[in-house]
């Protein structure tokens, strides 16, 4: 399955999901490559405080080419949650 | 300007009893959880199957956000003072204090915040606090209330707000603009935990106000959680007719169930709007709806 980004990139929902985790990871340097799943809670398990999720917005516009809500981004629990964000603001290729 | 402070209660004599100040904000708690996206039991392990395609950005904006169902348009939060990043998740409190020959005391520190959407990269609070009680004298006691509007700009996020402080007697009254930046992160520690086994955090914010004259301050805050039991401590220093002056709090507090903690809490220092030397301990519930 494929979806393109606000400049017509097409992405697979893999692609997605290892780019959104690539992108937490680089955020939580002090955590080990196993340790971030989809099943990750960013509040819990990482730490995160109120106003670390922001810090997803830029690079995710860089990488995946979208443009998040602040909002929203404040509002998710999981990396899952993200890479579904990300993934239904795609647009079916 | 203030009434004289009666001598400090025998902190360690007290017994202290919580009540449930935070009970009052028990009967949003329902109301909010519907609001919140509680929804962690859902599989996160593959994207949704299927999204409806849409015709531009503002509407696939919508549609994913409401297909992921994470987007409360307002989200009250107790417990969480809006004067910093680390009274954020502070509990708030309300603690009945016995002490032998002596009448019934109350302390209470509650804030309550309204949080909302202005634009995509924007957002709005709204804020209530008080510090006050019986065992605080009216001059001591503090009332307050602010709005305020966040942007974030990575790598800083900046804060823009109006707020009023008064004392009890609100003989001394303190409206002001601020405005705030903190960085979002970048060093060891900032915003997020240092390690998965090291579960301390801080943030800094560096602000101004704006009022009867200018008013530059830094505040800082840094926590610890370890299973059930967490502490953090909180400073700030102020610039106030060329002479600076500070205030540092702290607690530590046990979480019993959901959002409902045993905390002891303690203060010195000088804090506003009056800036006159206080300080106090307590122990007592705590109470916290929102993320924490």
């Amino acid at each position: 399955m494929t979806r393109k980004d606000e400049r017509g990139h097409r992405w697979t929902d893999v692609g997605v999901q290892r780019a959104v985790i690539r992108i937490v990871r680089r955020l939580s340097p002090g955590f080990g490559r196993r340790v971030i799943t989809l099943k990750t809670r960013l509040h819990t398990d990482l730490g995160w405080d109120d106003w670390y999720p922001l810090r997803v917005v830029k690079p995710i516009r860089r990488t995946l080419h979208e443009s998040l809500e602040d909002r929203v981004v404040l509002a998710l629990k999981t990396v899952g949650d993200l890479v579904s964000y990300v993934w239904n603001r795609m647009e079916d290729a | 300007m203030r009434a004289p402070r009666p001598a400090p209660a025998a902190v360690c004599a007290r017994a202290a009893f919580a009540l449930a100040a935070p009970l009052a904000a028990a009967a949003f708690a329902a109301r909010a959880a519907a609001q919140t996206p509680a929804d962690t039991s859902r599989p996160a392990a593959a994207p949704p199957a299927a999204a409806a395609p849409a015709p531009d950005t503002a509407a696939r904006a919508q549609a994913a956000a409401g297909t992921t169902g994470l987007a409360p348009a307002w989200q009250l939060l107790v417990g969480h003072s809006y004067s910093s990043a680390r009274a954020l998740t502070q509990p708030a409190t309300f603690t009945v204090e016995q002490e032998r020959g002596q009448p019934l005391y109350t302390v209470l520190d509650a804030a309550a915040m309204l949080r909302g959407a202005l634009a995509d990269r924007a957002w709005l609070e709204m804020g209530l606090r008080a510090r006050g009680g019986s065992a605080r004298p009216p001059g001591e006691r503090a009332y307050g209330a602010m709005v305020r509007m966040f942007g974030e700009l990575d790598p800083v996020l900046v804060a823009a707000g109006y707020e009023y402080l008064a004392d009890g007697h609100f003989v001394v009254q303190q409206p002001a603009a601020t405005f705030e930046v903190t960085a979002l992160g970048g060093a060891p520690g900032l915003g997020t935990w240092v390690s998965p086994a090291l579960h301390v955090r801080w943030r800094p914010w560096l602000g101004v106000a704006w009022g009867k004259g200018v008013r530059p301050y830094l505040r800082a805050d840094g926590e610890w959680t370890g299973g059930r039991f967490e502490a953090g401590v909180e400073t700030t220093g102020w610039l106030v007719d060329g002479a600076a002056v500070g205030f540092v709090q702290g607690d530590v507090s046990v979480r019993l169930v959901g959002g409902l903690f045993a905390t002891a809490s303690g203060e010195a220092g000088r804090a506003p709007p009056t800036f006159e030397p206080e300080g106090r301990f307590g122990v007592g519930l705590g109470f916290r709806l929102g993320p924490t």
